[in-house]
């Protein structure tokens, strides 16, 4: 592009080209979303698998979550490097996703805290809640733990997808947390057991696949792009 | 009556500048280089007379050991643009 003066007509094509270009300009490269569709959905399954066959793999396989922040710091150093513009979407996308690491970690924290201060509190009255087996006969302390609390994260996981989904109009994102919802309806008549079969399947088609499926498109465009 | 159009703007690099910081939060002298295909060198004279006229502002980092430009738009130079297009649709209209 060469410094010339313009026609009036040659002055708005120019911009409406200009404005388009910035507007097909597509990054996302779906690292993200594979890393944490895989880790939950797999967290999920052997949660399932665990309280389905009743064995146990002697430590907390949602250990793992906290491990996948390591490679996540490291996929939002190398994407944020690599990024050579910024629009208003790319920064409504990050406040909404930022307030949704907030909020999961806010809802953890609730659930174990919440557990922990309820026995205290009832103590204080000089109370205790205790469980009793209707066929056994056998009494015992009830471990208080907010009821579901799987179908909760359910629908914090659609959340972002959705306003995701619908602010880069992304058909994938939001027929997945679409699924997730349905999911978490689901979840509301399930026992444990199977709501963690419903967060992987959750997990999957929110996270998962749509995620694979922006990366097949970002390696598509970025082969385009090299030839 | 037709306000002349703004100078700065009626050129058709600063334009393709301006043009494609208005829907961008900021963006990168590179990206800003591909888009335009201008040479750096062009497009360096016309980034900095589109700073001085206060319609962009230029932050000048380093990003593995090598220099970067980040180029964002400003309240001004958005006043500037928006002004330019209602005068450019006067125009036209005139011309129909």
């Amino acid at each position: 592009m060469q410094q010339k003066e313009l026609t009036e007509q040659e002055s708005l094509k120019l911009i409406t080209e200009m404005i388009g270009k910035t507007q097909s300009h597509f990054h996302e490269s779906g690292a993200s979303t594979i890393l944490w569709g895989t880790v939950i959905s797999f967290c999920a399954l052997v949660s399932f698998a665990q309280s389905f066959w009743n064995f146990s793999i002697g430590f907390d396989i949602w250990i793992l979550t906290l491990v996948a922040v390591a490679p996540q710091i490291w996929i939002g150093i190398k994407e944020g490097r690599s990024r050579v513009v910024k629009t208003y979407q790319d920064s409504h996308i990050d406040t909404i996703w930022t307030v949704y690491v907030i909020s999961i970690f806010a809802m953890l924290v609730y659930a174990n805290v919440v557990a922990y201060t309820s026995v205290k509190l009832l103590a204080g009255d000089g109370l205790e809640i205790f469980s009793k087996n209707i066929s056994t006969g056998e009494i015992k302390p009830y471990r208080i733990f907010p009821p579901s609390f799987s179908s909760v994260m359910m629908v914090l996981y659609a959340f972002p997808t959705l306003a995701t989904g619908l602010i880069t109009k992304y058909k994938p994102l939001i027929a997945g947390a679409f699924i997730c919802y349905t999911c978490f309806v689901v979840s509301l008549f399930t026992s444990f057991t199977y709501d963690m079969l419903l967060s992987a399947i959750a997990t999957i088609c929110c996270w998962l696949i749509p995620g694979l499926m922006l990366r097949n498109k970002y390696l598509k465009q970025k082969k385009e792009k090299d030839v | 009556m037709f306000k002349d159009l703004d100078p700065i703007l009626h050129s058709q690099l600063r334009l393709a500048v301006i043009s494609l910081l208005i829907g961008v939060k900021e963006a990168e002298f590179t990206f800003l280089k591909e888009k335009t295909n201008a040479t750096a060198g062009n497009l360096s004279v016309q980034i900095q007379k589109l700073k001085d006229a206060g319609y962009i502002d230029v932050i000048k980092k380093f990003k593995d050991n090598y220099p970067q430009t980040i180029c964002k738009i400003t309240t001004k130079g958005i006043k500037a643009f928006e002004e330019y297009v209602k005068n450019l649709q006067g125009y036209l209209g005139k011309n129909k």
